[in-house]
């Protein structure tokens, strides 16, 4: 088990990370979200022992994280980066050996990953020689090859073909699947909402919530309408003119709302039903992540602005 | 321990597998000995050719013709009997390098000899005439007051000196020129190792920052060890390559001996002519003192000491910058660092014993470089070279602590590139 205990971080004057608890179980994935500069790779770093908090405790299985934890810990950071003039196997078998792995292990390791990613025959290649995306998918190797505990990808599907995407996904839901503890950086809420079990909503260095995704979702309640239909969308800018609903998500076909006031489903349904040619879908449901991280973090600026100007 | 092992074998081997290694370890003798000779080598081809061509007006009539029976072949010397302007014109024209004016009383001593020339021609051409004129006056001085010839040989005696250097073991051949030559080439070797391989660490620190592949080495290990793994792996390199390097000049040595032997001619050094290589070259006096090993390993030690405290401080300069043309303002100080004892160098071989020679030689930032040169002369005793060699180690371990500071820090900050001030802050965090 992963905690995090009232975790402060300074930058000079500046607070990066301002008494962050939370905390990460086995065989479940966290996501850790948040808008960029909120202090997400902050906290990432001080969880991977790159960074001494100032103030709390991060506790890996009950004792404060360090070079011990190191070892039982795979990082991708945000920012990729590898030694492009190092040969493919080579980078790997360095990565896998600062993990603790002995020299052979770490080299039939290497091999093994290389295999399942389809980069076995460029192993005697200089790294820079491979194109971006297979760049993308050495740096996860190097995160997972030693069997992490703790996981944490930072961004792991930027930058991947919907291919690729798709078989570092497996390989993440398989490593839930064996028990390691995930925690999963993001500000893409789809890719969250798909794959996490729990969520971490950081911005401006403070935790505005957190729990299992479905609690959380439960918490901001059952007012979300989804639309799909024909024929002309005027009345829902008529609704919005009453205040009885907020649109979220609006194309040509496809609406999603966020009812106001006590509106009852009913209501749009009514409003609806004189205008549209054909309905194929009206479901009532929970809010998309993306509503209610906006919703969260909007109504934390307010007050936050106010107390700083 | 391990894990500094770990990055020292990998910084290690990705530099020395590379042919670039191979190229540099094989062409940097071969451009010293470039540098070294190639001098000598204009200076000699130069000589060559420059035939010079003097008119000489002697109104004497007695002083040409002796300079003449004596002058070098690359020198011709004609009588002219023109007047002064055409000479002037003559030399103008290129016809002479010059003119000499020998007038009447030259001998008596009453007179001066007079030199005219459109540019100069050297210094050593000047000598030349005045030696040449002078002899050719003592000469005739001598025979006007009928000196006999054996006075006039045990005048002209020209006794050769040789020194020696009484060592535990005996007198030895003096080498105070070929040791000072050695301290001048080890002190100054340090220093462009030093540099080089010093801007080999940065380079790789920056490499791997701005390419942000330390995040997850030091998500690995230590940003310490990781320090300490590349400053030793590149020395590391460094030491192998100075070993090939005195491997090839062992070979060079043992084979330069029966080369040289081989333009010697055993009749001219009254030797038998099935003499020996060693023979040869004794008695033509091109046999080289021994050098003490101890000062190679002095040497070695005080590379190793100097590489270490400036290779952690360029890596501490690297890990501030993002890129190599940044690094230019940070890297002042620790240039003028490195520079200062070059310049003392000449200083410290002329006067090994001056206080000033002995205070710098001690001072952990020029010991690399000036104690090589003190030991090498033999001017520093066993003591000033321990008690040097202790400073250094101080020094190189405060600055692997200051580097090290700077760098946890360093490698991990983006943006804006610290101030000196900064770096200071950093340290003291």
């Amino acid at each position: 088990m992963l905690v995090v205990d009232q975790v402060t971080k300074r930058y000079g004057t500046t607070v990066a990370v301002d008494r962050a608890s939370f905390t990460a179980v086995p065989g479940r994935i966290l996501g850790l979200l948040g808008p960029n500069g909120a202090g997400k790779t902050t906290t990432i770093r001080m969880i991977a022992a790159i960074l001494l908090p100032d103030e709390g405790r991060i506790l890996f299985d009950g004792r404060p994280v360090g070079p011990w934890s190191q070892a039982l810990m795979g990082y991708l950071p945000e920012e990729r980066g590898l030694y492009r003039k190092l040969k493919v196997e080579e980078q790997l078998v360095y990565f896998g050996r600062l993990k603790g792995l002995p020299l052979m292990e770490a080299r039939r390791r290497a091999r093994a990953w290389l295999e399942r990613f389809d980069l076995a025959r460029w192993r005697h290649h200089k790294t820079e020689a491979l194109s971006k995306g297979m760049q993308q998918k050495l740096q996860f190797v190097a995160a997972v090859q030693h069997q992490p505990r703790l996981l944490i990808l930072d961004e792991p599907f930027s930058g991947l073909d919907p291919l690729n995407a798709e078989l570092l996904k497996d390989i993440v839901l398989e490593l839930k699947e064996a028990g390691r503890i995930i925690l999963f950086a993001s500000h893409r809420m789809e890719q969250v909402e798909q794959l996490c079990d729990d969520i971490c909503l950081i911005a401006r260095g403070r935790i505005l919530l957190a729990g299992s995704l479905r609690e959380v979702k439960q918490r901001f309640g059952r007012n979300t309408i989804v639309m799909e239909f024909d024929g002309d969308g005027a009345f829902l800018d008529a609704l919005v003119q009453e205040g009885a609903i907020r649109l979220i998500n609006r194309t040509n076909h496809r609406v999603e709302l966020a009812l106001c006031n006590g509106t009852p489903p009913r209501r749009v349904l009514e409003a609806a039903l004189p205008h549209v040619r054909e309905l194929y879908r009206f479901e009532v449901t929970e809010p998309p992540l993306t509503e209610i991280f906006k919703q969260v973090v909007g109504s934390q600026s307010v007050p936050a602005t106010s107390t700083h100007g | 321990m391990d894990k500094i092992w770990i990055v020292l074998q990998s910084e290690f081997l990705r530099r020395v597998r590379t042919r670039m290694f191979l190229l540099t370890t094989l062409l940097a003798p071969i451009l010293l000995l470039a540098m070294a000779l190639l001098p000598a080598l204009i200076g000699y081809l130069g000589s060559r050719d420059a035939t010079r061509h003097l008119a000489v007006v002697d109104s004497t009539g007695v002083l040409l013709p002796r300079m003449q029976e004596r002058a070098p072949a690359t020198l011709r010397l004609e009588a002219v009997t023109l007047p002064l302007d055409s000479l002037q014109a003559a030399v103008r024209q290129g016809r002479f390098d010059g003119y000499l004016i020998l007038p009447t009383g030259l001998v008596e001593g009453d007179a001066t000899a007079e030199l005219y020339a459109e540019k100069s021609l050297g210094l050593s051409f000047q000598s030349q005439v005045e030696r040449l004129l002078n002899r050719a006056v003592r000469d005739l001085r001598l025979e006007r007051l009928q000196v006999p010839p054996e006075l006039v040989a045990a005048l002209r005696t020209e006794v050769p000196l040789r020194q020696y250097r009484l060592s535990e073991t005996g007198a030895e051949a003096d080498g105070t020129v070929f040791f000072s030559i050695i301290g001048y080439l080890m002190g100054f070797i340090i220093y462009v190792a030093t540099l080089t391989y010093g801007s080999l660490v940065m380079q790789g620190v920056i490499e791997e920052k701005s390419s942000r592949v330390v995040e997850l080495i030091v998500s690995s290990v230590r940003p310490f060890q990781l320090l300490m793994g590349k400053v030793l792996g590149i020395g590391a390199m460094g030491l192998v390559q100075f070993v090939l390097w005195g491997l090839l000049l062992v070979a060079g040595a043992m084979a330069a001996g029966p080369i040289i032997a081989h333009f010697l001619d055993p009749q001219q050094l009254n030797l038998p002519a099935n003499a020996s290589t060693q023979e040869l070259l004794q008695a033509a006096n091109i046999t080289l003192p021994p050098v003490d090993p101890l000062l190679i390993v002095w040497f070695v030690l005080f590379f190793l000491g100097g590489y270490l405290m400036y290779s952690s401080l360029f890596a501490a300069v690297g890990s501030a910058v993002e890129q190599q043309q940044d690094a230019q303002s940070l890297m002042l100080p620790l240039m003028l660092l490195i520079v200062i004892p070059i310049l003392f160098i000449t200083y410290v071989i002329e006067n090994p014993d001056a206080p000033l020679s002995i205070g710098l030689s001690m001072f952990p930032f020029f010991s690399p470089i000036l104690m090589i040169v003190r030991i090498a002369i033999g001017s520093a005793t066993l003591w000033e070279a321990v008690l040097a060699y202790l400073l250094l180690a101080a020094g190189f371990l405060g600055a692997i602590w200051v580097s090290a500071r700077i760098y946890r820090i360093g490698i991990l900050s983006y943006g804006q590139k610290p101030s000196l001030r900064e770096l200071l802050r950093w340290i003291r965090t």
